[in-house]
């Protein structure tokens, strides 16, 4: 079947190798073609290096081992990339055939241009020759595939350029002329290794029959300078084209920020900034201007948004695109407001908040904050803080913003709670449950933890259910608690998210000053987004605090043993069927995905299942970033997209652990149940049904 | 042009039912843990002017006024936070209501010191009334004590031929007037001077405007007299009005008998209560 040399006696193994410039002349051609190449693509680096560099600065080199593992998985391991199996398929074939292939280069370089002749042998032979061969064919057919769904099958998150469609019908002619340049010198010099060459050695079969060698050696010459040409087009294509990722992502994933989506936010200096939030590239970090040109357009983040998937204009995907745009094509007078003359020579600064762009006020005031577009992109781009940045500027500089926004920032300002109109006060849910006030105890130092209630907690009737059964539970568990009362605040989360940083760190630092008063060192608290503020945000204001969400804190007695999970198990649930929903700043944001699920596997033995999107790949009940204060469009309901698939999964129970995602998911709930009795209950409100004494039933 | 805007701070209207509680020997809301703000309708009457001073073309000066205690720095800084040119606070020690007449006469004191100072106001904008009591007297007697002509309800002011265009609530529609300055209008609400919220920047700046201190002895004002001498009306008792809820089911054994019978129930009851 292969065509075996015909000069059987040479065959020793050992001396196996090829002639680097077979058939062709003129070699020198080759270098003096590598200069521009190389010039343009290093022109083009340095532009891009150059624009960077106008960011503020960041700290993005620290922790070098952190970074490197971080590196590892996710650039060269290709952790998120393959977590979408087409796409992680072919991009997998595509991006180890050009490893390879890189290497191959290198060594003919090495074995061609130094004293070094490494390519003969075994070596020749394995890697260079059948190795080589392989994963060349992995690049043959991963552009295949890449341009099936491209082509034809066209799902919806990816952008169609002419560019993206020239780069597949580029890396596909450099590899099938690589392979017939290859077959032509198996056949014309009946090279006695071919078998080690399957793909070639195919090309070599298949033409035999139908060219004689002089045309094959012709032939060769020709493919061989086309291929060159192409190949090192393609080169200094690169920087210019989202080819660039090859290089932007490693580097972009390397300086990834390490410290969670939760404390992804950055602070202002009031006294110093010039601007308030961002409205110009020249604002945003050198690490943000990275991010911009690291997209690969894959259009994960906007596939998986929960405000695009209801339809409105926010596409975390077109703000990082539009904003490269930006970047590129207005690139000097960028650099120009950065060097100080004014954005476009008029000492104007450009704009990137557009109504005519991805960047529009309509798009920045849907975001959730849900960070599934960082959680998604593979490449570890930080699209939802760029939103807040924007967001910021809005709220901070233009007093910019949705009607329900302003109600709610209104009445953090003058009643430190977000809503407005409630009929009850901080102490109203503790009638009957004798709960120690900070205040009012002789030695507030006395209590083991304070339970933080959170506005959501104490002010919404249907959340003051959850706080009264963590509250008993705790009590159950002979805890030593207090609670704060009258004098908790909002820790600002609804302020920050919307972009009101000001209001934020104002509550903030009374919060702190509060706590500091008390001594308070542990907290615990039933809302994910206070759990939040103090776990990551809080230490900048000086407060650092042991932080639990009421579900670990839970999980931890019952672990202990403090809060005896024996009348848990007694069945009494066993007859329900709970899915549990992951709040996003709990899950995603902080990294807790297993104290809710171990809690609930305690409820009465009622049996768990999953939503299909749950975990790191949750999706938001729409109550994040400020749009709890905000009246969707009927028809643009992200709360009832996300209750659909909770209905979906048959359960007769959604479990929460956030007073959010509980108002969202009731009113969701509420209109997709049908004739179904579905009931939303937050997991403290479950675990007090199975564990609370008899006749407690409700608390 | 001059404007000059009269603001009161008042116990948030907003407070939870039970958090609302009364002293019924002082006859007056106790504080508790509610929150003090500006009364809306004063809010309305920043905003007002603000839109004036925005639409005019020659230079207009807003200043805001207050009587109240020191607490109340708080509504003037806002007001300077959303961009009124000067503030200024009458101290008011201890006197924790007075009425429409004393304030009237305080702020009248206020603005001719003022008036002595910087030059005539063209036009003094009064809130309609006030969350907490709602007498809705003050602009009235505050025209009074000025002696200039007053208009109520007013909505928007814009700036006219020669003078300045009133738009006006009436109950039969809204009525245009054509105004010479000097004149006191009291502002009520609408869907076009809801309080602005103010920028960042301006909220900062806000602290660093300076703020008028008076004090009633600044204005030769005798606050004992202020206290006791001008009341108009006497508060005999304040109470929380009990909201009682009685349920009654309609009996019956058919949807005809049910209905039929709360029929005869809901005349019963209109019959009893007249
Ligand atoms: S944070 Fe969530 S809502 Fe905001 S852009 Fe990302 S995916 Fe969309
Ligand atoms: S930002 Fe990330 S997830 Fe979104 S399109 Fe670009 S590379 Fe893909």
């Amino acid at each position: 079947m292969f065509r075996v040399g015909g000069t059987v006696p040479l065959m020793d193994p050992t001396q196996a190798t090829r002639e680097v410039f077979w058939n062709i002349e003129y070699t020198w051609l080759v270098y003096v073609l590598m200069v521009p190449t190389l010039a343009v693509f290093g022109w083009g680096f340095w532009l891009k290096i150059r624009r960077w560099r106008a960011g503020q600065p960041a700290i993005r080199f620290d922790r070098p081992a952190e970074r490197l593992q971080l590196f590892l998985r996710n650039a060269v391991g290709q952790g998120r990339t393959i977590k979408r199996r087409y796409a992680g398929v072919f991009h997998t074939l595509v991006y180890t055939g050009f490893i390879v292939l890189f290497l191959a280069t290198t060594v003919v370089a090495i074995h061609h241009d130094t004293p070094l002749h490494i390519m003969k042998g075994h070596f020749y032979l394995i890697f260079q020759s059948l190795i080589v061969d392989i994963f060349g064919l992995f690049v043959l057919v991963g552009v295949a595939l890449a341009a099936i769904r491209r082509w034809i099958s066209k799902p919806k998150l990816l952008v169609y350029t002419d560019e993206a469609s020239w780069i597949l019908v580029t890396i596909f002619v450099m590899a099938l002329t690589g392979f017939m340049i290859e077959g032509w010198r198996i056949a014309v010099t009946d090279d006695p290794w071919a078998a080690w060459s399957p793909i070639g050695n195919l090309f070599a079969l298949a033409s035999d029959p139908l060219m004689s060698d002089a045309a094959m050696q012709t032939g060769h010459v020709a493919i061989w300078w086309f291929h060159l040409v192409v190949a090192f087009g393609w080169i200094a294509w690169v920087p210019f084209s989202k080819m660039s990722h090859v290089f932007t992502a490693p580097l972009n994933i390397f300086t990834a920020n390490l410290d969670g989506y939760g404390g992804s936010l950055k602070t202002i200096d009031f006294e110093a900034a010039e601007r308030f939030g961002i409205n110009h590239l020249g604002d945003f970090t050198w690490k943000d201007l990275l991010d911009f040109d690291a997209c690969t357009e894959c259009g994960r983040c906007t596939d998986v948004c929960p405000a695009n998937t209801v339809g409105k204009s926010l596409s975390p995907r077109d703000i990082i695109l539009d904003l490269q745009g930006l970047m590129h094509k207005r690139g000097d007078e960028f650099l120009g407001a950065v060097d100080g003359d004014g954005g476009n020579g008029s000492g104007e600064l450009l704009p990137i908040i557009d109504q005519k762009t991805a960047v529009s006020p309509e798009a920045l005031f849907a975001c959730t904050t849900c960070a599934a577009c960082m959680e998604a992109c593979p490449v570890h781009i930080e699209q939802m803080p760029k939103i807040v940045d924007a967001r910021r500027y809005l709220v901070m500089e233009e007093a910019d913003f949705p009607e329900g926004m302003m109600d709610m920032m209104n009445s953090l300002e003058s009643r430190q709670h977000p809503f407005a109109g409630t009929q009850f006060s901080r102490v109203d849910w503790t009638e009957g449950l004798d709960i120690d006030v900070m205040a009012e105890m002789d030695d507030p130092h006395e209590a083991e933890v304070l339970m933080w209630v959170g506005c959501g907690g104490a002010l919404v009737e249907r959340n003051r259910n959850t706080v009264r059964a963590t509250a008993k539970l705790l009590q159950k568990a002979g805890v030593k608690f207090a609670i704060l009362g009258r004098e908790e605040s909002c820790t600002g989360d609804p302020a920050r998210r919307v972009g009101n940083e000001f209001l934020f760190e104002m509550l903030a630092k009374g919060n702190v000053e509060t706590m500091q008063r008390y001594g308070v060192r542990k907290v615990v608290t039933s809302c994910p987004h206070c759990f939040n503020s103090f776990r990551n945000e809080y230490p900048h204001f000086g407060g650092r605090y042991e932080v639990y969400h009421h579900t670990q804190f839970l999980d931890q007695l019952l672990e202990s043993g403090r809060l005896d999970g024996h009348d848990a198990a007694d069945g009494s649930n066993g007859s329900s069927t709970i899915t549990f929903h992951d709040p996003c700043y709990l899950g995603r944001h902080n990294g807790e995905y297993e104290a809710p699920r171990n809690l609930l596997a305690k409820v009465g033995g009622a049996r768990q299942v999953e939503m299909q999107r749950s975990r790191n790949t949750s999706f938001c009940c729409g109550g994040g970033g400020g749009m709890a204060f905000v009246d969707e469009p009927p028809d643009q309901r992200v709360n009832q997209e996300r209750a659909q698939e909770a209905v979906d999964t048959g359960a007769d129970v959604v479990a929460v652990g956030c007073p959010f995602c509980a108002t969202m998911l009731d009113d969701g709930v509420n209109a997709r149940r049908g004739d179904r009795e579905v009931k939303v209950k937050d997991v403290a409100e479950l675990l007090w049904d199975a564990v609370g004494e008899p006749g407690q039933a409700a608390p | 042009m001059k404007l000059l805007v009269c603001l009161k701070q008042i116990l948030d209207p907003d407070v939870p039912a039970r958090d609302f509680q009364i002293d019924p020997a002082a006859k007056a809301a106790r504080r508790g843990g509610a929150n003090l703000v500006t009364n809306i309708f004063c809010e309305n009457a920043v905003e007002t002017a603000l839109q004036f001073r925005e639409a005019a073309t020659g230079e207009v000066k807003i200043t805001a006024l207050c009587y109240g205690e020191s607490s109340a720095e708080d509504c003037l800084r806002k007001a300077m936070a959303m961009t009124v040119d000067e503030a200024c606070l009458v101290e008011r020690d201890g006197n924790t209501n007075p009425d429409a007449a004393a304030v009237g006469r305080v702020l009248a004191a206020a603005i001719r010191r003022l008036e002595q100072d910087g030059g005539p106001f063209d036009a003094v904008l009064v809130g309609r009334e006030s969350g907490d009591w709602g007498v809705g007297q003050t602009g009235g007697l505050l025209a009074e004590e000025l002696g200039r002509p007053a208009l109520g309800f007013v909505e928007s002011l814009q700036p006219g031929n020669g003078g300045v265009t009133l738009r006006r609530q009436t109950d039969v529609g809204i009525e245009v007037a054509e105004a010479e300055p000097p004149f006191l209008v009291t502002i009520t609400n609408n869907e076009d001077n809801v309080p602005r919220i103010p920028k960042t920047r301006d909220v900062m700046m806000s602290y660093r405007k300076p703020l008028q201190k008076l004090s009633l002895a600044d204005l030769e004002l005798d606050s004992e007299e202020i206290r006791t001498g001008s009341s108009i009306f006497e508060v005999e008792e304040i109470f929380i009005p009990a909201d009682e809820v009685e349920c009654e089911l309609a009996e019956g054994d058919t949807l005809e008998e049910r209905v039929d019978q709360l029929a005869k129930r809901i005349h019963e009851v209109v019959a009893s209560i007249g």
